[in-house]
């Protein structure tokens, strides 16, 4: 009937596309993560006595992130002197497609999935390691002391959290039998993890907070030491693309945290199962959201002394206890 | 064709929306400042309002380092571990065995390193 444009109208109709474009993908991904932005500035206000934007929009100012996101991209663009442009704008960019990946791999309904690929937990592990390497190469490209200081940072925080995050991950692994987020979703039907996982979901949660670089392990940005530390050189959008990324990966993480512990999309059948990831991935992302409005930030040594002893040592028995929950004690 | 559930005015917003968006990228483009007068100062690195002394790429006191070559060991003991957590009911005891002595043949290394690492002479 539309002769030519057939297959382009086939294309952009079919279910991968709109997933990719809609939901779970692009437009919401930009969406969420501005309203994120708002919502993380409303509950630091509220913690803090304050109010918090107020004006952008009849509801609350809702639409703050939105007039922020138009004023940075119509400010001037333009790379520090002797910084390595190339690296210097392939870094935030780069960081703002892991993100969007890591949301690909998350199942928010029965089917509702863009890559449901066998590895599912390892893959947006291994994803997410991407990122503090991007932080080093932003941070030594702009050719400045403060970002080359976040920029290192970032690598030696790295150290801190990488294996406590894998090895409680793990334990989700030990108790599901399989490494498909879709398929460990299925097997908590008979109980969410969160209770014979609870060590392990804590370490999750304190290490991804890690991994986000948020506060308080925000080290690699932290403000009040090093002036927003690797993203202190960029200017207007690259500043957006640097922040985003943010943004994006605590959604990711706070769906991944209720896929794999808090029985992802399953719940009472009087709401779609969409309905129930959404709001337990919310719940999580305020939870972070407090703790970022609560704790101090942490020393550089702090972190990695607790990392390598405390949370490692947590990690490992974590494994243990979920070892005699799944094969039984020894009889040897 | 309409995808499962999502009606095909979904399909119009979401390309509505890229469109959108790629307007915008070319609207900044034509509209953006083009810095009508340059001074010498705007491109300098940031140092909190001083003008900038020295490289940028500073020496860095690599204190942390034994953790960085700590890391390049443990975390390949973890991708270990995944292969055997994977499997851990066809496994079963017995099969668990020598991964409980791979955890603890690694993990005696890793005290005495943590003990090196707290005397920064050492490195």
């Amino acid at each position: 009937m539309l002769g030519p444009l057939q297959p382009l109208v086939d294309m952009i109709t079919s279910p991968l596309f709109l997933m990719i474009v809609l939901f779970p993908g692009l437009t919401s991904i930009a969406i969420i993560g501005a309203l994120l932005g708002w919502l993380e500035r409303k509950v630091t206000a509220r913690v803090q006595l304050r109010i918090g934007p107020l004006y952008a929009s009849p509801a609350g100012g809702i639409l703050q992130m939105f007039a922020d996101l138009i004023k940075l991209s119509f400010k001037e663009l333009f790379v520090p002197e002797n910084s390595d442009a190339f690296f210097f704008i392939m870094a935030p960019t780069t960081g703002l497609v892991i993100g969007a990946a890591l949301v690909g791999l998350i199942p928010f309904a029965p089917g509702l999935q863009i890559a449901n690929i066998e590895v599912g937990l390892p893959a947006f592990l291994a994803i997410i390691t991407l990122s503090p390497s991007l932080v080093l190469l932003a941070g030594w490209s702009a050719n400045s002391k403060f970002p080359f200081i976040g920029g290192l940072r970032a690598l030696f925080q790295q150290t801190a959290y990488e294996i406590p995050l894998w090895l409680s991950a793990l334990g989700v692994i030990m108790m599901a039998g399989s490494l498909n987020l879709a398929q460990i979703v299925a097997a908590q039907s008979a109980g969410w993890f969160i209770i014979p996982q609870a060590l392990g979901a804590f370490i999750f949660l304190v290490t991804s907070v890690a991994e986000m670089e948020r506060l308080p392990f925000d080290l690699p940005e932290a403000e009040s030491e090093i002036m927003m530390g690797w993203q202190a050189e960029y200017p207007g959008v690259l500043f957006l693309a640097a922040q985003g990324p943010g943004f994006v990966k605590l959604y990711a993480f706070s769906a991944l945290f209720t896929t794999i512990y808090l029985g992802g999309f399953l719940g009472p059948s009087f709401l779609p199962p969409l309905f129930w990831m959404l709001l337990k991935t919310l719940v999580i992302i305020v939870l972070i959201m407090l703790l970022r409005s609560t704790f101090p930030r942490v020393r550089l040594d702090q972190l990695l002394r607790a990392g390598w002893t405390t949370l490692l040592s947590l990690a490992i028995v974590n494994i243990g206890v979920t070892y005699l929950l799944v094969v039984g004690l020894p009889t040897f | 064709m309409v995808a499962q559930g999502i009606p095909e005015i979904g399909a119009y917003i979401g390309f509505l929306f890229v469109s959108t968006v790629a307007l915008i990228i070319v609207l900044r483009l034509l509209v953006t400042p083009r810095d009508p007068r340059p001074t010498p100062e705007k491109k300098k690195p940031f140092e909190s309002g001083q003008i900038a002394i020295g490289p940028g790429r500073t020496r860095f006191i690599i204190q942390y380092y034994p953790y960085l070559l700590m890391f390049v060991v443990y975390d390949v003991m973890a991708m270990f571990l995944f292969a055997w957590g994977l499997n851990l009911r066809a496994l079963g005891e017995a099969g668990s065995l020598p991964v409980l002595v791979f955890i603890v043949v690694l993990l005696i290394p890793l005290g005495y390193a943590l003990h090196l690492a707290d005397h920064r002479e050492n490195w």
